[in-house]
């Protein structure tokens, strides 16, 4: 515990690079492109439309659990995005920052908690389309919506967690980049992005697969706080996912803190 | 009180890490298979040394003596795989200016980006803003909006060091930021190391220009191989280097006539350059002359013979050729001596070639880049330690003097 309070107050007294690094990725994103953030709305929109086509024209459902089909698709998407570009970013960080990393010293984890930013940003101009599409379909947001940072607490511990392991060892074992696409790719199947968890409620894996993949736990709480009357048929397996985002948060830290000083000789 | 404090340490590297690709396959391979002695390669070697506050640490060393892993570890972007380093204070390291500029924020976003990088505060950037600003010059001002990837190296260059030049930390370690930018600048940039020198902070400083160490630094550590050579007053440490260094290829002699070089008319007996090295210094600067002596054996009767000599930089271009007239010699052996002035030739590498020639037209020996020597340089009453341009440095006397002293 002792090692991590010193670590976290070593990263306070950073904040001012902490956040010039961030604001240094969020300013870049869009330069030189004439749609600007509205690629940021793009994306996940049409996700959405990808899929609800695919829904209502070839599969001729028209809705999910009973509930709407764009409200259940968009917010897997917008968590589902904001997992994947955070992995992804925190995988990269190091490499892609290399020159910082071989010149100058500060704690490496500033790097790679700054290149959260962008995800971060481009997932709240996500919630503002979700607010809309939601009042424009269901007339309604429910009160719940403003317990949903802790849900994008939860997401960032799992997938900042995730992202620092594969940063370790990618520096040196560059073959563990070649996984971060698959995971990306597949996982988004394989959690509840496109479908409700409550199908598979019943069977009795589900509790086992909710601590493994806790994506199942955080989206189908985010979906409880977004979604008006959305319920699942029990809570126990958000509990499971919440424990499984502290402890790949803690690890992640903790092998990134070990193999940091070693980096360099890698770049 | 020693400020930093480095006791024994070494910097290993694995060279089939190097040679072979790092990837899980040969990670994996490593755990399964007994690996073969590996071949290691010792950046440092068990060095340790210490220096007090206030100390200008010149560190100084051929190419892969270990000056740069040295910094890295000082400055800690890598461990060192034995040993300890102590370092009270905050520190500060430029190994290359600019460093972590992006190329499509502006001179603003970046000075603030780069300052923030380097251990400033967003308070401190902002009180030295205007400063930081007018010490890169005009070009950087007029265009500070604008993103750097559109700045010429030069100006990049330039707003890079203006914002180190700014840090203000209790020990700076600098790696040969000086030798960037043009003349002007350079001049501008030692000025202001100068002045950090002139106050009571830390500064260690990694140059291959040894004369802007002798004059920022009162103590030089020398290394070779990755281990300390010599560590001591500037003054002695470089005396022993150059003197070191200058040994290098000078003089020439053969035993008897089958062993020179050359070839059945000519053979090549001795030879010797020669610098008059001046009373204070052990070193061969600019200002001392020097002879050039050699003897050959020659086969030929009554044959008109002269030398030709010609020198080269270490760039190649040839500085000049110089000959003398011709005459009647008998076989047996020839002696030659040249004189060559000083405050004549700048400081550098130089090579020297020999020529033997017949009837002034047709060349019976070449002895080919003979000698290979530098020469250093040597500067008095001068707050200037850029590399002194040109190939000569004659000391033309040049008269100067008040007209009137109206306007």
């Amino acid at each position: 515990m002792a090692f991590y309070i010193k670590l976290f107050s070593e990263i306070f007294q950073e904040r001012e690079l902490l956040y010039i690094l961030a604001k240094r990725d969020v300013s870049i994103r869009y330069k030189q492109t004439y749609l600007g953030i509205i690629w940021a709305i793009i994306r996940p929109v049409l996700t959405m439309l990808v899929f609800l086509f695919a829904f209502k024209n070839v599969a001729k459902i028209s809705d999910i659990s009973g509930f709407p089909i764009q409200l259940v698709i968009f917010s897997g998407v917008i968590f589902w995005n904001l997992f994947a570009n955070t992995f992804q970013a925190v995988s990269n960080s190091i490499l892609a920052n290399n020159n910082l990393v071989s010149k100058v010293y500060f704690p490496r984890l500033i790097i790679a908690f700054s290149s959260i930013a962008v995800s971060l940003f481009d997932f709240i101009i996500g919630l503002i389309v979700y607010i809309i599409l939601s009042l424009y379909l269901v007339h309604t947001l429910p009160i719940t919506l403003l317990l949903l940072p802790l849900a994008v607490v939860l997401t960032l511990l799992f997938s900042i967690g995730l992202g620092l392991l594969f940063c370790s060892y990618s520096v040196k074992y560059r073959d563990f980049l070649q996984m971060i696409p698959l995971i990306v790719q597949y996982g988004f199947f394989v959690s509840p992005i496109v479908y409700t968890a409550k199908s598979l409620q019943i069977s009795n894996w589900f509790n086992v697969y909710s601590l493994i993949n806790p994506l199942v736990g955080i989206v189908e709480y985010a979906r409880i706080l977004l979604i008006p009357s959305y319920s699942v048929l029990n809570f126990d397996f958000i509990y499971l996912s919440i424990g499984t985002c502290f402890i790949t948060f803690f690890l992640g830290i903790y092998v990134f803190t070990k193999k940091e000083s070693s980096f360099v000789d890698y770049l | 009180m020693s400020i930093v404090e480095v006791n024994n340490i070494t910097k290993k590297y694995n060279l089939n890490q190097i040679s072979e690709p790092v990837s899980l396959r040969n990670g994996l391979k490593s755990i399964f298979t007994k690996q073969e002695k590996s071949k290691d390669y010792y950046a440092l070697n068990d060095v340790s040394f210490s220096i007090n506050k206030g100390d200008k640490l010149g560190i100084i060393g051929n190419n892969g003596a270990g000056k740069s892993t040295l910094l890295k570890i000082l400055s800690r972007i890598t461990n060192p795989t034995s040993g300890s380093v102590q370092v009270k204070g905050k520190v500060a390291s430029l190994l290359e200016v600019g460093t972590g500029f992006h190329p499509e924020l502006s001179g603003r976003e970046n000075i603030f980006l780069n300052g923030a990088i380097l251990g400033m505060s967003k308070r401190e950037i902002k009180a030295q803003f205007d400063e930081i600003v007018d010490f890169a010059g005009p070009q950087i001002s007029n265009f500070l909006d604008t993103p750097v990837k559109r700045y010429s190296s030069g100006m990049y260059v330039r707003l890079g060091f203006a914002i180190s030049a700014h840090l203000n930390p209790e020990i700076l370690i600098v790696d040969e930021v000086l030798a960037v930018g043009d003349a002007d600048f350079q001049k501008k940039s030692l000025g202001k190391m100068k002045e950090v020198a002139a106050n009571e902070k830390t500064i260690l400083f990694v140059s291959h220009n040894l004369t802007a160490v002798a004059n920022l630094c009162n103590k030089t550590l020398h290394l070779e191989k990755g281990t300390v050579k010599q560590m001591g007053e500037t003054g002695v440490v470089l005396k022993n280097y150059m003197s070191e260094v200058q040994s290098k290829k000078m003089s020439y002699s053969a035993e008897s006539f089958q062993q020179g070089i050359g070839n059945e008319l000519i053979r090549l007996k001795y030879a010797e350059i020669k610098p008059e090295l001046s009373k204070d210094l052990d070193y061969w600067t600019v200002n001392d002359p020097f002879n050039l002596h050699f003897e050959f054996w020659n086969t030929l009767e009554d044959v008109d013979l002269n030398v030709s000599i010609h020198l080269y930089a270490s760039t190649g271009e040839c500085i000049f050729n110089i000959g003398n007239q011709p005459s009647k010699y008998d076989a047996g052996i020839i002696s030659t001596d040249i004189a060559i002035p000083g405050h004549f030739l700048n400081d550098g590498s130089y090579f020297l070639s020999i020529m033997v020639v017949k009837n002034s037209s047709i060349v019976l020996a070449n002895f080919e880049e003979l000698f290979e020597f530098e020469i250093a340089d040597y500067r008095e009453n001068t707050t200037w330690y850029g590399k002194w341009p040109g190939y000569v440095r004659p000391n033309f006397p040049i008269i100067m003097k008040q007209v009137t002293s109206e306007i």
